[in-house]
């Protein structure tokens, strides 16, 4: 028996196991175990959940299996189910995973049609690959994609949303700014409370959009220059650390690190940034033209210390493990700051119920282990932990502000202009 | 064979013919201009007060200084460096002359933000370079970033374009001129000096004009070298998404593109006397000097292509998860998707400069001018405006052709014409008036006259042209990635990937195939340019 396409109209109905909490999750993930290639060979496993649309369920007989295996918890390995094994990555960062936690591909509708994804940013790289996964899953999900920077795609949404006709169904940026962008130029769609439920209200903070996998804000620092205690926990330090003077690097027309400089005028004011920004300056602090040159100088020696997304650090010691270098976080401040990969659905679009079960798709403990263990960004689910030995995404200090506010760069541009950073 | 009475009619045929062409050119001049005009009108959107604040802003003076003395300076330097190459590779004796012609001209197609990264991966703080100095203690060298840095790595990318159509012009020049200096004890730097010179200056100064607005659009170098120009404020500014800032700082741009479009044409304003004639083809014979020559040619090989791709190899050979593709898998498909959108984009742009190219080189019309000169505004453009302008224009005016290999095309050739359009007038500036009369009088209609005598005369040019546009289309990155297909990935969209990500040894296989593509593109094209090439 096969189940019917994802964009049945009935899909919403079976939201609902997400309330049923986290018990029948677990043990559909064992089930996968037990089920074998289920997963990928048919992603067919009984996971629907018959109480809203009894008539769609089917009882297969990976669900058979789940009435034989009582025990959820699991170990690591029998936790990597085939299922979790083609979407975790591997090297000397993912060595050792927990049993994960969260909503499970098995629990969710097939994926069915063509749906066009802007997809921006480099970084995207590896979505791609995730895309591809889940194409091979659902072979009759096709994605059309579109790949550009960010801030690229959002410039092009807004124009073809001004038009009249917009191209995508979906748009999946690296950045918040450039989905907060298109959300303010009224292109995208609410997002039903049932499908961001996984993920922290901080993360869909309007439900215009929501955070598919997280960037903390960090402080690379050379472990052969600088030991940990030397690096101050508070952001604003930095100007008058002495250890510091004439060996720091940083990205200023990197967007990640104007959304750092844009949460800092959030909390202090545009006066005390500009202090700031002067007083990096005045440190002698190097300008790199992206945050991988910055975390890379830090590890070749030539920086102490920079300001960079976190996952650089990683993919340079993924590199060479040796590399003395390490991360530090600041606390309750913008260098603390958590940004995120995210997805919106655009206005206008045919294809809105493919949409929400693609996104539902994305906040999956497979995705998320996914983004985790392969691009080192902090999931955004709980029950999924990022890699590394880096602090749990409640263990890091983010400061409190409104990530959507994080779209309006403009002030922060102009302070950085004033002040000759840019 | 042509009576009187034939001959009046061919007359008015004329008339028809050049008024019909002059048509033809207006219309050309307008559609490649048309997308540009958005630009204004973007502009106006944001209100006058802050137009004037950005406008007077001292950051905004800095970098309209900092934009002309590096235009400047790389524009000299690739005089400089293009002139003696191409005579080297067009007129002398050198051994392997297709060989170094072909490796001399493959720089113009690394891109910037290759080449601009390679050579502070070597030459930076802490570079191969510094690696190599600190053992034999020298502490520190000299710093690569800055003005200095940016005019060596840029004129050594742009050079191509003097060298290129310097190249063309020495090809079409005729011989029996310099024979006459020389028998009248002229030495050969005198004859070139009196003689060539003056006839190849306007192939020098369609190559210069092409290094200089290319300069003022090119993002990657001044940002790789921490230099602050015009396009690295305009980037800026459209990932802040301050569009509207943006199109008014590419509007400020553009006028700075029509200064100089206006200096360059009264630089040349008296070439209107260029007609060449006679015997076509002479070497020098290098002598002792051959040794230097190919030193020459080898050093500069090595800085354009050798360290580029060496740096991306050592970054590929590192090795390890960190730097591997990301996540993009490399298809060969993307090689010859960037041949063929390469290749249409060179022949459309090529069939549209020759009326605009031919009318300016020989009529003296305020008008044919004009065409000629706007067809350089979206070149002059940083790809990124062109781009959003066609994404504008596509979405609203031509819907059907949006995200279409058509479009992306038209947006290359905005961007790229006057690459084709001022080696086509140089090269017919260089045709000899006589023959064409001669033709004439022979009964040829203008139209046959033009293609039995001007084009296979002026074919070195066009095709030099052409080579030009394919080589730059091959790299071009903003208005692809804005305009293309979805789907359709080509070698310098992937390599855009994989070097966004971080992942920059994924950069090198790519980059390999792009050049050699472009070097056996290169090859064919070069055997068109006839038979005096050995």
């Amino acid at each position: 028996m096969t189940r019917r396409a994802g964009d049945d109209p009935t899909t919403n109905g079976s939201d609902d196991h997400g309330a049923s909490g986290l018990g029948r999750r677990r043990f559909l993930r064992t089930s996968a175990v037990v089920a074998g290639g289920a997963l990928v060979a048919g992603c067919s496993s009984g996971g629907t959940n018959a109480s809203a649309n009894g008539s769609n369920a089917s009882s297969n007989a990976s669900g058979g299996a789940n009435g034989t295996v009582g025990n959820a918890s699991g170990n690591a390995s029998t936790n990597g189910s085939v299922g979790i094994k083609s979407f975790r990555g591997s090297g000397p960062l993912v060595e050792s995973r927990p049993p994960l936690k969260g909503p499970r591909i098995d629990d969710l509708p097939d994926l069915s049609g063509t749906l066009s994804v802007y997809l921006g940013g480099g970084e995207g790289g590896l979505y791609t690959q995730f895309l591809d996964l889940l194409q091979k899953m659902y072979p009759k999900f096709n994605v059309k994609l579109r790949t550009a920077s960010s801030s690229q795609l959002a410039n092009t949404l807004i124009t073809e949303v001004e038009s009249g006709s917009p191209k995508a169904d979906v748009f999946w940026a690296v950045d918040l700014g450039a989905l907060g962008v298109v959300a303010n130029n009224d292109a995208t769609m609410k997002l039903p409370k049932k499908v961001v439920k996984p993920v922290p209200k901080s993360f869909h903070p309007n439900n215009q959009w929501v955070g598919v996998a997280g960037r903390a804000r960090s402080v690379p620092y050379n472990t052969n220059k600088l030991s940990a205690n030397q690096i101050p926990n508070k952001v604003q330090k930095f100007t008058d650390t002495k250890q510091l003077q004439g060996s720091m690097g940083w990205a200023p027309t990197y967007g990640a690190f104007q959304s750092f400089i844009t949460a800092m005028r959030l909390l202090h004011g545009k006066e005390q940034t500009k202090q700031w920004l002067k007083g990096m300056q005045g440190q002698n602090i190097s300008e790199y033209p992206d945050e991988f040159l910055v975390s890379n100088a830090v590890a070749d020696g030539e920086l102490a210390a920079g300001f960079a997304n976190h996952y650089y650090s990683l993919r340079v010691r993924a590199a060479r493990p040796n590399a003395p270098i390490e991360l530090a976080f600041t606390k309750g401040d913008a260098g603390a700051l958590i940004n995120a990969a995210g997805v919106e659905v655009i206005k206008g679009t045919e294809r809105r119920q493919l949409a929400m079960n693609f996104i539902k798709h994305l906040l999956t403990a497979e995705a998320q282990e996914f983004f985790a263990t392969r691009t080192f960004a902090y999931p955004m689910i709980p029950g999924v932990p990022p890699v590394g030995g880096l602090p749990t995404i409640d263990e890091l200090n983010p400061p409190e502000i409104d990530l959507a506010k994080l779209s309006n760069l403009e002030p922060t541009l102009t302070l950085m202009r004033e002040t000759g950073v840019l | 064979m042509s009576t009187l009475g034939d001959g009046r009619i061919d007359i008015d045929r004329g008339t028809v013919l050049r008024g019909g062409l002059l048509a033809l050119a207006g219309a050309i001049a307008l559609a490649v201009v048309a997308p540009i005009a958005w630009l204004v009108v973007r502009a106006f959107d944001m209100g006058i007060e802050s137009a004037l604040a950005l406008l007077s802003s001292p950051s905004t003076v800095q970098i309209t200084i900092n934009s002309a003395l590096l235009v400047a300076a790389v524009t000299a330097g690739s005089v400089l460096l293009g002139v003696p190459l191409a005579v080297l590779t067009a007129r002398t004796d050198l051994p392997f002359r297709r060989f170094w012609t072909v490796l001399l001209a493959l720089p113009l197609v690394v891109p910037s933000y290759i080449g601009a990264f390679a050579f502070v991966s070597a030459f930076g703080p802490r570079g191969t370079l510094a690696d190599l100095l600190a053992p034999l203690g020298i502490e520190s060298i000299p710093t690569i970033y800055g003005l200095q840095g940016t005019v060596l790595v840029l004129t050594l990318f742009v050079y191509p374009y003097v060298f290129l159509t310097t190249r063309a012009a020495l090809l079409s020049f005729d011989a029996s001129q310099i024979e006459a200096a020389r028998t009248l004890n002229h030495s050969y730097l005198g004859a070139f000096r009196r003689i060539v010179l003056p006839q190849i200056a306007p192939g020098i100064a369609a190559g210069a004009l092409l290094v200089g607005l290319y300069t003022l659009s090119d993002f990657g170098t001044p940002s790789i070298m921490h230099y602050d120009v015009f396009t690295r404020m305009i980037f800026v500014e459209y990932n802040a998404f301050g569009r509207g800032r943006a199109a008014l700082l590419s509007v400020l741009l553009l006028g700075l593109t029509v200064a100089i479009l206006g200096i360059e044409s009264r630089l040349s304003a008296d070439d209107g006397n260029a007609y060449a004639g006679g015997r076509r083809g002479y070497t020098i014979s290098l002598g002792a000097w051959k040794w230097p020559a190919l030193a020459f040619c080898t050093l500069v090989v090595a800085l354009c292509l050798i360290v580029p791709l060496g740096v991306l190899a050592l970054w590929l050979f590192r090795g390890g998860p960190g730097y591997s593709a990301g996540g993009f898998a490399f298809e060969w498909s993307y090689g010859l998707n960037s041949v063929v959108v390469a290749a249409l984009a060179a022949l459309v742009a090529t069939l549209a400069a020759l009326p605009v190219g031919y009318l300016s080189a020989r009529t003296d019309g305020m008008l044919t001018d004009l065409f000629d000169r706007m067809t350089y505004l979206g070149y002059a453009a940083p790809g990124v405006v062109v781009g959003f302008a066609l994404v504008y224009f596509g979405v609203r005016y031509l819907p059907g052709l949006y995200q279409t290999l058509p479009l992306l095309i038209f947006g290359y050739v905005v961007r790229f014409i006057p690459q084709a359009v001022g080696t086509t007038q140089s090269s017919v500036l260089q045709v000899d008036r006589s023959l064409l009369e001669a033709a004439r009088t022979l009964g040829h209609s203008p139209l046959a006259s033009f293609r039995r005598v001007t084009l296979p005369l002026i074919a070195p040019g066009v095709v030099a042209g052409a080579a030009l546009v394919f080589l730059t289309t091959m790299k071009e990155l903003p208005a692809t990635l804005l305009l293309h297909p979805s789907g359709f990935k080509t070698l310098v969209t992937y390599i855009w990937q994989v070097q966004d990500a971080g992942y920059y040894g994924a950069a090198a296989v790519p980059a390999l195939v792009l050049v050699a593509v472009s070097g056996l593109s290169m090859l064919v094209i070069l055997t068109q340019e006839g038979d005096d090439v050995r």
